[in-house]
């Protein structure tokens, strides 16, 4: 019967068919005999996809990945974590501080004074003919120029709202006739220049200086906005710290052309164009103008002080030839887009970025894989890998498995599975401290929590070194505080809140808490019960949740716990500050500004002080913290700083989780000396903890390398 | 020759199947664990307690002792014995297993439960009164065309991904997306219940709608939904478990099958009981409450019946 | 037969226009709003916020955004809040890439459904029969990823090959028909796992359609008159059988954009199921809306070929 014949021979023929493909499948010993290119070519898994590689677009981290290849920053931050010149060689950082003069005060000793008279005063204080005490001394040493700008006269428009809910604006003119102003050339940025120097001016001097009478707003409606104005047209004092930097000559861009001053100006300006909706408008917004001097030579004035402002210069700087209004323009008509509505946003070039970083973009298929080339001309020499693919994998499960195979050389790899192939012959494996930590966070507005004995003994009550060892693997460290432990920022004096859970309860009686006939905590008739929740999606603050349930139980708190959706979690609890307890994390800038999560005015909704953390002396403090540009005074805040955080528990601060790595063996670092010898050495990670550093001198040997024994 | 009364008939019909009596053996003893496993795991010292964290005892493989030097009285565990071996905190997996069991069943009995409401409601009026009022019954029928037209599991991630997480809202969104079947079944029934004697009988009597929807009518289009449902709380398992995976199932404290698989299998090299303990009880329960719903299926069909 | 075929048009866009509003409704109305309002990134201000909000016209009335939506998807300027790709090509890349996945898995269900669901109903009752009833329930309760971990398990411990994605990475210049094949081996491990569902379900089906069939007149007659067995199962059964499976393949359509998600991030396959999953996550709604839409479109048409095939191929519908 020809039909029932059909009918098996169809499936078995598809059958064999399909399994036969196996045959032609190479294995993972065969994929680097087969195809000796694969030991030139560097393979990474990731679960995300880039979405946008433009560096001054992008917010997430899997772009950064790319991006951080394809482009380079002016500097970036060497094994210790340290400034260090890439595309600029070398930079000085000075100031610029004006004060208008004060026709109104009367100086100690000189009375009321036009400008000349000021600067000549600073001029004598300046050479010890007044008396003065060290700091002033300090701050007047510290000076290079002074002189004085003429009062003048100028116009100012503002747009103001009608009213709330009003989109249209209305233009409200400020007729401006500026008194004299002063300007002081500083060779070191001086924070305390003001203070200081009104021991000579006079207390008061700067305080109160009359903006507002030097002003005219013509309109009545707005009269009572100008107060406002002469805050922002006319500051009494005003700090402009200026960075200065000299670029490297001969740079070039992947498609040729060399990279000079006007790159880094473009790139300012394109991240502050409104039109590009750059998520990074906030890092340059303390920017004043970024200045051309010369095409090495570029200077960034800062509208006031703000000392984490050096680090952004970081980001990856844009080809000005490829992306200004006239490239844009072009790429529009050839689009066939209207060109006033186009914008860096649409351009192609966020799918085929040119910078000028160690690897060119080549090619990226949407959640499969981003290629890059070495690139021939790179500055520093090029890198060994001639390729570097970056697969999207979505599931760890199956990075591991792609990993096994061979086809990846690195993936996400979770501390347990270090664990278990530490002791694999065929592999490596790293460890470093990250820069987030976890913690459990209270929320401060709940009467439950506004004790800090409370909060000091719900810490007491959990034993993080368990949770470091059975959890964690041992691959992670304890935290007292919110900075970055490999930094100096982190105070290592602070100790950490031990587990005692009896001490925990001795601490809750002292506040009130007595245990009840069922065994749980009680206050005036009143059950110590919260939630804590946390986020779906991350399994260690999943184990933690759990951990954390347990622990509080033994000692009689009643703990519910809740797992929500991410956007849920962060707009319906986090950010309306609905919640009792929760567990996050911080992944740290280097940069020790806690302005937006630790100071007090950042408490409201949608914002990161979240937990109502609130210390007079803290706020100070940070405040200190960004605008202090000397390393060891900044140290000096931070340490306080630390303890005070340490000493409040508004959280409790967990762990820094290590990041693991695993590599095959054979994946070596090589180095070509002088005579053209070639070394080969073991990959270390620095001492801060990052191993891909020389990421640029890997190779990827046929066999394992054995390595003489050394230090 | 006496007859025999339809329970007899049906259960001499189902002891033919033999497949389908080892299902409802299944699903009965199934049904007691997830009993036994609300009483055990519940209560401030349950006698299995699946919350209980001790993580120097993690991934201790099934069957293994406790190490009693290590752990305080109250945190052995009660058998002595880990049964299921302990996941990655240490916590018992029979005990979070045996708590799972009634979750993962109130899961599939609501969802099944507000499906099957919807569909004999929508469907009842529609093939009761669509006669008189078409435009009711087009209604509804559009309305299910219109739920037709959604991929069912993308409907169910999209609504469980946007709506906070908890163990209702996933009940209620399988079961509210799950309805269109059991509707049309249920209209089809009744349209043909509809013209048979006894109902047009019991209208000409004048006796109340309602009363012949929910006397008559429904008693008599029970078996087709009987079906479906049984073979409904399966496939809600099994949706539970997906959605597990993709980190939006149930949410802690209370596990479910589904969530102790998709957790244990990070573990899968280190701890394969993880997995596997989940994954085949996932398998049995379903299995049983398929092939129940098959035989369930072949008997009260009387067209297929009479072939056997 | 225009007749039914306008109505029948008129009714589905109907059925489509109210899909379109319904699932706008379930995506704006839900709680959760797109990461790039995402406010826990620091570096986004509320000014930005406020103004990605603007440029994703969120601030306006609802019905106005379910205008200036579908105005969009119709002139094909919808474009991804994520990375600003257009929208309809990238469901068109991944459409490519999600083809081969599905058309095999067709293959692979239909060419095993029939011979396992006819031989069934030939020897019904008996050991075959039980067994493969067994074993196709088996197949549906397996949880799909539990399942899928198993396999590539086995798979890569024993056999030492990739078996993720959609070609072995770093394969180089292999000849063409290495690669081909090296496609097709990644194909089978997914493709079958997406099939195993179906196979259980047809399989079920073509068995009760022969026993249907067979216990017809027509066929008594056949034995009757002394045709073979074989004869009467292969020639005068099976022919009537196969009549609704022919309507059938207007409904495999759907199948086209449905994909699976976990299978396809089990495999890192870049098919549709994935990238709709990823646009939940990311709350990004043009993508999510123009996949829902699409696949309704493809429900519709779906029915709408079936209910075409089922004129064509029933001589008893006559409208």
């Amino acid at each position: 019967m020809t039909i029932r014949r059909v009918l098996i021979l169809a499936p078995t023929v598809l059958i064999l068919f399909l399994i036969q493909s196996y045959l032609w499948v190479p294995t993972y010993e065969e994929q680097t005999r087969g195809n000796p290119d694969r030991l030139n070519e560097y393979i990474t898994a990731s679960i995300g996809d880039a979405s946008i590689l433009n560096p001054i677009l992008s917010a997430d981290s899997a772009s950064s990945d790319i991006q951080s290849l394809v482009f380079e920053g002016l500097i970036d931050r060497d094994e210790e974590l340290r400034f260090r010149g890439r595309l600029a060689t070398s930079w000085e950082i000075y100031e610029e501080a004006f004060f208008y003069v004060n026709e109104g005060a009367s100086i100690p000793g000189v009375g009321k004074a036009e400008g000349e008279d000021v600067v000549a005063l600073l001029w004598r204080a300046k050479t010890g003919d007044l008396p003065t005490n060290p700091e002033l001394k300090a701050s007047l040493g510290n000076i290079r120029e002074i002189s004085v700008g003429p009062a003048r006269n100028f116009l100012v428009t503002r747009y103001e709202k009608k009213n709330e809910e009003d989109k249209e604006t209305e233009e409200v003119r400020v007729r401006v006739s500026a008194p004299a102003r002063i300007k002081l050339v500083l060779d070191a940025v001086d924070q305390d220049l003001f203070q200081n120097l009104s021991h000579i001016l006079g207390k008061d001097y700067f305080s109160s200086f009359n903006g507002q009478g030097y002003l005219a707003v013509d309109d009545e409606r707005w009269q009572e906005k100008r107060a406002k104005y002469a805050e922002e047209i006319l500051p009494a004092t005003e700090h402009n710290p200026i960075v200065v930097f000299h670029l490297r000559p001969g740079v070039k861009f992947h498609d040729g052309p060399v990279f000079d001053a006007h790159d880094v100006k473009f790139t300012f300006e394109a991240i502050m164009n409104p039109k590009n909706l750059s998520p990074r408008i906030a890092d340059y917004e303390p920017v004043k103008r970024v200045e051309v001097v010369d095409p090495l030579t570029v200077s960034i004035v800062y509208k006031r002080l703000y000392s984490p402002a050096l680090g952004t210069w970081a980001m990856g700087i844009l080809p000005e030839h490829l992306l200004n209004d006239e490239a844009l323009k072009k790429e529009a008509i050839r689009l066939g887009k209207n060109p006033e509505k186009f914008s860096m946003r649409q351009s192609r070039f966020n799918r085929h970025p040119i910078g000028c970083g160690p690897f060119v973009f080549r090619e990226w298929k949407s959640d499969q894989y981003i290629i890059l080339d070495r690139f021939y001309d790179y500055w520093e020499g090029p890198p060994n890998y001639k390729r570097y693919v970056y697969r999207i994998v979505p599931d760890l499960l199956t990075q591991e498995m792609e990993f096994y195979a061979g086809t990846i050389d690195s993936y996400n790899v979770q501390p347990h599975q270090v664990e278990r192939l530490r002791d694999d012959p065929r592999y490596q494996n790293f460890s470093g401290p990250s820069f987030g930590y976890t913690y459990i966070g209270y929320n401060m507005r709940r009467e439950l929590f506004n004790d800090p004995r409370v909060r000091r003994a719900l810490s007491m009550a959990i034993d993080v070194d368990k949770i470091i060892d059975y959890v964690l693997y041992s691959q992670g460290e304890r935290i007292t505080g919110p900075f970055v432990k490999q930094t100096d920022y982190y105070n290592h004096s602070v100790k950490h809140v031990p587990y005692d859970p009896p001490a925990a309860l001795r601490v809750l009686e002292e506040a009130g808490w007595r245990r009840n006939k069922e065994g749980w905590l009680e206050k005036d008739g009143k059950r110590f019960q919260f939630t804590l929740i946390t986020n779906s999606g991350n399994d260690l603050r999943k184990a933690v949740l759990a951990i954390a349930q347990d622990a509080w139980k033994q000692i009689g708190i009643d703990v519910r716990t809740d797992l929500l959706e991410w956007s849920v979690f962060i707009q319906e609890r986090v950010d309306k500050a609905d919640f009792d307890a929760l567990i996050l994390g911080w992944v740290m800038g280097i940069e020790p500004d806690l302005y937006q999560i630790w100071h007090s005015s950042q408490t409201h909704p949608h914002q990161l002080n979240f937990v109502a953390f609130n210390n007079s002396e803290a706020d100070d403090l940070i405040i200190k913290i960004r605008q202090e540009y000397d390393h060891e005074r900044q140290v000096a805040y931070c340490h306080r700083l630390h303890e005070i955080i340490a000493h409040e528990q508004p959280y409790t601060f967990l762990y820094v989780a290590k990041w693991t790595a695993i590599l095959d063996k054979r994946i070596v670092i090589k180095e070509t000396d002088r005579q053209g010898k070639i070394m080969y050495k073991k990959i270390k990670p620095t001492k801060t903890g990052n191993f891909a550093f020389y990421f640029n001198k890997w190779i990827k040997l046929p066999e394992a390398p054995g390595f003489a024994a050394e230090g | 020759m006496r007859r025999r009364s339809g329970f007899q008939e049906f259960w001499r019909l189902l002891k033919q199947n033999r497949l389908a009596v080892t299902g409802l053996a299944i699903f009965g003893l199934f049904f007691c664990i997830a009993l036994l496993g609300l009483v055990l795991t519940t209560g401030r010292n349950p006698a299995f307690d699946p919350a209980m964290v001790r993580l120097q005892e993690k991934l201790r493989p099934p069957l293994s002792r406790p190490n009693l030097e290590t752990l305080r009285p109250e945190e052995v565990p009660r058998l002595g014995v880990y049964l299921f071996g302990t996941d990655d905190l240490g916590r018992d997996v029979f005990a979070r297993m045996l708590q799972g069991a009634w979750v993962s069943l109130t899961v599939g009995f609501v969802a099944v439960g507000i499906s099957v409401i919807i569909g004999i409601f929508m469907g009842g009026i529609s093939g009761y009164f669509g006669q008189n009022h078409p435009s009711m019954d087009t209604l509804i029928m559009r309305f299910v065309d219109i739920m037709l037209c959604f991929p069912s599991f993308f409907l169910i991630l999209t609504v469980v991904a946007l709506l906070p997480a908890s163990m209702y809202n996933i009940m209620i969104v399988i079961g509210l997306t799950s309805w269109m079947g059991t509707t049309r079944f249920v209209r089809a029934e009744f349209l043909s219940l509809r013209e048979q004697d006894f109902v047009t009988a019991a209208r000409a009597l004048g006796v109340n709608h309602w009363r012949i929807i929910f006397r008559h009518m429904i008693p008599n289009a029970m078996a087709p939904v009987l079906v479906s449902a049984t073979i409904g709380i399966a496939t809600a398992i099994l949706t539970e478990a997906g959605l597990s995976f993709l980190g939006f199932g149930v949410p802690p404290p209370h596990a479910t099958w589904g969530s102790i698989l998709s957790d244990g299998k990070r573990f899968i090299f280190d701890a394969p009981w993880l997995t596997f303990v989940p994954g085949f009880a996932i398998l049995i329960v379903v299995l049983s409450f398929n092939l129940f719903g098959e035989g369930l299926r072949d008997i009260l069909n009387p067209k297929l019946r009479e072939r056997y | 037969m225009l007749s039914f075929i306008g109505r029948s048009i008129i009714q589905k866009t109907i059925t489509l226009f109210f899909v379109s509003i319904v699932s706008f409704l379930i995506i704006h109305l839900a709680p959760g709003k797109p990461s790039q309002v995402d406010p826990l990134n620091p570096k986004f201000t509320p000014e930005i916020v406020e103004r990605f909000r603007k440029e994703f016209h969120l601030d306006k009335p609802i019905y106005v955004q379910y205008v200036y939506f579908y105005r969009d998807l119709f002139t094909g300027k919808t474009v991804s809040w994520k990375d600003n790709q257009s929208v309809l090509g990238k469901i068109w890349e991944r459409f490519l890439n999600s083809l081969p996945l599905f058309i095999v898995g067709t293959i692979i269900t239909w060419t095993l459904s029939f011979p396992i669901g006819i031989r069934s109903a030939i020897f019904r009752g008996g050991l075959y029969d039980r067994s493969a009833t067994f074993f196709s329930y088996l197949l549906i309760s397996v949880p799909g990823f539990f399942f899928a971990y198993v396999l590539i398990i086995f798979v890569v411990t024993h056999f030492h090959v990739p078996v993720i994605g959609l070609k072995t990475f770093g394969i180089g210049d292999a000849s063409w028909l290495r690669m081909i094949m090296d496609r097709v081996w990644h194909l089978l491990l997914p493709s079958v796992l997406g099939a195993t569902g179906g196979i259980a379900i047809l399989s079920r089906y073509v068995r009760s359609q022969m026993l249907e069939v067979e216990g017809q007149d027509y066929v008594r007659t056949a034995r009757a008159k002394g045709v073979p067995e074989e004869q009467v199962h292969y020639k005068h059964a099976l022919r009537n059988a196969l009549l609704p499976f022919v309507t059938m393949f207007g409904l495999i359509l759907p199948g086209l954009i449905g994909g699976s998600v976990i299978i396809e991030s089990i495999f890192s396959w870049p098919g549709m199921g994935r990238m709709a999953y990823e646009a939940i996550l990311a709350r990004d709604y043009p993508i999510i809306l123009t996949v829902n839409f699409v696949s309704a479109v493809l429900v519709l048409a779906g029915t709408f070929v079936s209910d075409l095939l089922y004129l064509v191929v029933d001589p008893r519908i006559r409208l």
